[in-house]
């Protein structure tokens, strides 16, 4: 049990993440230019932060999933940025469904409700996070797709 | 070439043809008093207002400034960021103003049932604007300053 | 008034509260004006002031001042779309800094070269001048003075000093901007075609099926053009629109096949997509034999830099940089077929899928495809091959001249085809597309001149690169710069420009509605009137000749480019300028003014005043007594018509919204070298490029060749330049609008993060940008709207402040002398 838990410590780097070209090329060379990457205090996601649940249990889950990309890679699914590109939709479905389902947990593991300053938001921002956000109308990821990578084809999306 | 005569406002000496005595060399307003083989270290990269709060248009046809950031948003062959709050449809949930009407003309000034492609590129037209002054002053006057010198009773 | 949010929320709140109650509290009282005397504007149409695209904008006027425009929904070409600029022409003339007064460099009451910039009339302004001129006529002769001039002059004031230069002081010596621009366009044209400007109009993007932008950035530069193929891409969906540039900017928003290449690969990749349309059997043969020839051109023809330099002795073809010989179609099928996928693929950088992709849009019988380039072909060390390169593979496929297939070199400036080619205002041409070197072209200009034969000169003058070498060299004495900023433009600025400007045997005037960065340098600067300030004639990129009116006054003191040069001629009689053999050959000359030969003439003072309407303005006009614009017109006009360049009677332009030349019997032309479109085709011919005597197009077999410098060791980066979307050019005029300055005020260095994180810099970073002719400071940008690829970066040009074109290279195309502002090596280092 601790090898394994050990190994999946491992497999949580960042470094781990982008160690296939597919991931190197697409989804981490898209983050560098956003607020995610590089903003004023130096607080940066990686791609576990977002990506992989920090509970034990959920964990284990998502890794089984991921496996399935890893799978996509081994059989060409998304080795080129063209199949990637094709593909874009169904992987970003996939994890938007998933923070819409755990009301956004990835996020609030750093933007936390209960402590955001609104006067230290702007007016839009504010307004917003005061209302829907605070009734649970809406979660992170209803308003927040494409914060950390370019979106797919977005026909279809709601509130788009 | 000189030293820069300092604090001689050349645009009030010069410029306004009052002729009293030589101005400076380094005359080009926009490098601020600078020789040509000379630079002065360039100001820092300026933070976009975010204010949200609305500038005046200098007339009616000028499309609106944008007045909070747009980091990151897209606006590509797969989708239109802006379109998220200022289209019609989102405009209830949103609250931002929505796109004007003459964005739902085609080429030939009909009306389409969305908005026309020809407007999709919405930083063509609309610009954010960054938290610095100018370095030179406008003169244009407001159509309205002129009207209502007109209509003053005095 | 300026509120702070506090304020502003707490005015909405009671706003708010006073809704719910029902009454009215406005936070301060704003009565409706109604009254439509008040309430009226004067409207009028121009042509946009910035690009080549040639938007036609409505102005409105009030009280005599400009106080709001948009676009016009009657011009074809933007239907009443502006961009961001065009939006904010109202606020261009109005920097506070305007000059109103000519300044000249002077100590203890003297012009000095080192002196002060001091206050002085319009009369002691052209007394110092003409004494300047008149000495240098004296001591070097003609090839002293020279001039710097515009593709943003009007079709006036390009004509007007073309001849002042070339008929009244006999000097070649006058090169536009437009030479830093379309040079390679043009030559490229010349060179396939035997005829300038392009065959399709911008009605093309409404027909076609693809578009490929060639190192054109149309998001930011053509903005209103990208209105057209936005349009049409999105509202028909099976239309593909491919990208290809040396960085990732703005137009690959719309890219269905986004393509970086290494730069000066597009020659390979262009000669790739010639080889695939041969071996996979796409040749339109039938127009290949009706309607081309194939010719070798000849290669190693160096970099356009000082005959001194190494790259330029080792050059074979140098100074044959134009030969070229006939070949057959299977020898030009020989010569492409090096460049197969997998080479050009390795060469270019650009994975072969996406160069397949590409090539099928030209290789598809069933697919209507337009190329579209600007400055990524034009400022190019091969800038001709990559023009004449594009056209070999609309011509080897037939899609060429009809509508949707087209071939489309787009212009920066408003008037590059207007003023610059079609005037010929270049060191070595003529209107009409003649040269000064042709004896037939000169006695043709000479006769519609109404001056005696002999008075053009022969030779061809300095081009603009050649101008700042001369200065540099002091072979080049007197020097005019009229509507354009070239101190801030023209590459290597600090080995060539700048001490150029400021050898003392130089005498350098500069007009200009402001104090630019080259007024700086200035030794006279003459304040300058300005686009609605004076009457004017652009012509865009396809081939569209409009007008305005004068509609204001500009400030007291500042007049336009036309006047001055006009006014100037009357400094000057023929005894001290034409030869005198000539002049004893034709006495009547003798003892005339400038003026009296070239604008008093009998056709440019034609026109009276009674045609101008008495509620219109027009300040130079009524200073000579006679319509001076529309005499300088149709003399203009004669050169062309009839020779497929005609242009409608001058007063039908203020009623349009300009038309597309040739206009034959009253009609416009829409697609060149076409039966059924372009009158001038013979019947039955179907096509005929009637610019060569043949009727027949040249595919010319011209290879890749290295650039003049790439990145080595210690200078390890590319450095591409170019403009923004929210300046013109060097934003003399734009910087000074304050929605436009705030919305991008500083030129920045736009880098991919990996490669600032290798040197240790971040966004914001202030840096060095060297190369081995100077440096330039500024802040780093990683997340910009452009992304390079690693070993790129881009700055643009358009900061007075931050001038670029210290580190840029002077190497320019030997066949057009166009610079590659493109392309150089430079390192950057923190600062």
């Amino acid at each position: 049990m601790g090898a394994f838990n050990t190994s999946l410590e491992l497999s949580n780097t960042e470094e781990f993440c982008i160690s296939c070209h597919e991931m190197e090329s697409n989804v981490y060379e898209e983050l560098k230019t956003t607020i995610h990457f590089t903003n004023r205090s130096g607080v940066r996601a990686t791609c576990p932060d977002c990506h992989v649940p920090h509970k034990w249990t959920n964990k284990i889950a998502r890794k089984m999933q991921a496996s399935k990309e890893v799978w996509g890679k081994i059989f060409g699914t998304i080795n080129t940025r063209e199949k990637f590109l094709a593909h874009r939709k169904t992987l970003a479905e996939h994890e938007w469904d998933r923070l819409k389902a755990n009301d956004s947990l990835e996020c609030r593991n750093c933007h936390n409700f209960d402590y955001m300053d609104f006067t230290a938001q702007s007016t839009r921002a504010a307004q917003q996070h005061s209302t829907s956000l605070a009734s649970g109308e809406k979660t992170c990821i209803d308003c927040h797709k494409g914060i950390a990578h370019q979106l797919p084809d977005m026909k279809g999306v709601e509130g788009w | 070439m000189k030293t820069i005569i300092k604090g001689l406002l050349i645009a009030s000496i010069a410029f306004s043809g009052i002729a009293i005595h030589s101005v400076a060399q380094e005359i080009s307003t926009l490098r601020n008093e600078t020789k040509l083989d000379e630079q002065k270290t360039p100001n820092k990269i300026y933070q976009v207002n975010n204010s949200d709060i609305k500038q005046k248009r200098n007339y009616p046809m000028q499309p609106p400034l944008i007045p909070h950031t747009i980091r990151n948003y897209e606006v590509n062959l797969n989708t239109n960021k802006c379109m998220a709050c200022h289209s019609r449809q989102r405009t209830e949930e949103s609250q931002a103003p929505m796109v004007s009407v003459t964005h739902f003309m085609d080429r030939d000034g009909n009306f389409l049932a969305e908005i026309s492609p020809r407007r999709y590129f919405c930083s063509q037209c609309h610009v954010t604007q960054q938290d610095t002054k100018p370095l030179v002053e406008n003169t244009f006057i407001d159509m309205h300053t002129l009207m209502k010198a007109k209509t003053d009773p005095k | 008034m300026t509120i702070n949010r506090r304020e502003f929320i707490k005015a909405n709140a009671v706003a708010a509260a006073a809704a719910v109650a029902g009454v009215s509290v406005p936070a301060s009282t704003s009565n409706l004006i109604t009254s439509s005397d008040v309430t009226k504007l004067k409207w009028d149409k121009a042509a946009c002031r910035f690009c080549g695209t040639g938007c036609s904008v409505n102005v409105g006027v009030m009280d005599g001042k400009v106080v709001a425009t948009h676009g016009d929904i009657k011009s074809p070409v933007n239907k009443g779309l502006n961009c961001v600029k065009g939006y904010f022409l109202s606020k261009i003339m109005y920097g506070k800094d305007r000059l109103t007064t000519p300044l000249l460099r002077m100590k203890n009451g003297q012009y000095d070269k080192d002196g002060d910039f001091t206050p002085i009339s319009w009369d002691q302004a052209f007394d110092v001048m003409e004494e300047k001129a008149k000495q240098t006529l004296k001591d070097i002769g003609p090839t002293g003075v020279g001039m710097f001039g515009s593709g943003q002059w009007t079709v006036f004031e390009g004509y007007a000093a073309s001849k002042l230069y070339k008929a009244g002081f006999r000097s070649n010596n006058i090169d536009p901007n437009a030479r830093h621009c379309m040079a390679s366009a043009v030559g490229g044209f010349m060179r396939t075609f035997g005829i300038d400007e392009p065959m399709g109009c911008y009605d093309d993007m409404e027909h076609t099926d693809a578009c490929v932008l060639w190192g054109s950035n149309m998001a930011e530069m053509h903005p209103i053009l990208w209105t057209r193929i936005t349009d049409r891409r999105l509202s028909a969906p099976h239309v593909k629109v491919a990208v290809l540039s040396t960085y990732e900017h703005r137009s690959y928003e719309l890219a269905d096949n986004g393509m970086i290449f290494v730069p000066q690969t597009d020659l390979a990749i262009l000669n790739f997509i010639a080889n695939y349309i041969i071996q996979t059997d796409r040749v339109n043969k039938d127009f290949v034999d009706k309607h081309t020839n194939f010719k070798l051109g000849n290669t190693d023809i160096g970099y356009g830099l000082r005959p001194d330099h190494p790259l330029e002795k080792r050059a074979k073809n140098a100074k044959k940089a134009g030969g070229s010989q006939p070949i057959n179609f299977d020898e030009y099928a020989k010569f492409v077929s090096t460049y197969t996928v997998e080479y050009t693929s390795k060469l270019s950088g650009v994975p072969e899928k996406n160069l397949i992709d590409l090539a099928e849009l030209y290789a598809d019988p069933k697919t209507k495809v337009c190329s579209f380039w600007t400055m990524g072909f034009n400022q190019h060390t091969r800038g001709v091959w990559a023009n004449n390169l594009v056209y070999n593979i609309h011509l080897l496929t037939g899609k060429i001249s009809t509508p949707g297939n087209s071939p489309f070199s787009l212009t920066g400036q408003p008037s590059a085809c207007g003023t610059a080619r079609e005037v010929g205002t270049f060191s070595h041409r003529l209107p009409a597309d003649m040269v000064v070197a042709n004896p037939k072209h000169r006695e043709i200009s000479e006769k519609k001149w109404k001056i005696p034969h002999g008075i053009i000169p022969p030779k061809p003058g300095y081009h603009a690169v050649l101008q700042n070498r001369m200065l540099k060299d002091g072979k080049l004495n007197f020097y005019w710069v009229q509507c354009n900023n070239n101190m801030q433009a023209a590459a290597n600025m600090m080995e060539e420009g700048l001490p150029g400007y400021r050898n003392p045997k130089n005498f350098i005037v500069v007009s200009d509605p402001y104090p630019t960065v080259t007024a700086q340098a200035a030794d006279l600067i003459l304040p300058t009137a300005m686009w609605v300030e004076k009457e004017g004639a652009y012509g865009n990129a396809e081939r569209r000749t409009q007008t305005w009116y004068q509609m204001v006054e500009p400030p007291k003191g500042a007049k336009s480019d036309v006047w001055q040069t006009v006014e100037f001629s009357k400094r000057f009689t023929t005894d001290e300028t034409w030869p005198k053999e000539i002049l004893d050959k034709n006495p009547e000359y003798k003892g005339k003014t400038l003026f009296d030969v070239l604008f008093a003439n009998g056709q440019v003072n034609k026109y009276s005043l009674d045609e101008i309407p008495d509620d219109r303005l027009n300040d130079e006009s009524r200073d000579f007594g006679f319509y001076l614009q529309k005499g300088l017109f149709e003399e203009y006009a004669s050169f062309g018509r009839g020779k497929a360049h005609d242009l409608a009677p001058y007063d039908r332009y203020h009623q349009e919204r300009g038309l597309r030349w040739p206009v034959v019997n009253g009609k416009e032309t829409k697609w060149r070298f076409k039966e059924g479109y372009d009158p001038y085709v013979g019947k039955g011919k179907d096509f005929e490029f009637y610019g060569h005597k043949d009727g027949r197009a040249v595919i010319f077999a011209l290879p890749y060749e290295p650039p003049a410098e790439s990145p080595d060791r210690e200078y390890d980066l590319w450095l591409s330049t170019g403009r923004v979307l929210e300046h013109w050019h060097s934003g003399s005029m734009t910087q000074r609008v304050p929605e436009l300055f705030k919305s991008m005020p500083d030129a920045l260095l736009y880098m991919h993060p990996d490669d600032a994180k290798e040197r240790g810099m971040r966004r914001g970073d202030l840096v060095k940008i060297v190369s081995r002719r100077g440096e330039v400071e500024t802040r780093v940008e990683t997340r910009g709207r452009n992304k390079p690829p690693k070993g790129l970066v881009f700055m643009p040009w358009f900061d007075a402040s931050r001038l670029v074109n210290k580190v840029t290279l002077d190497a320019t195309d030997p066949l057009s002398k166009e610079t590659d502002f493109k392309k150089c090596a430079v390192k950057v280092i923190k600062a």
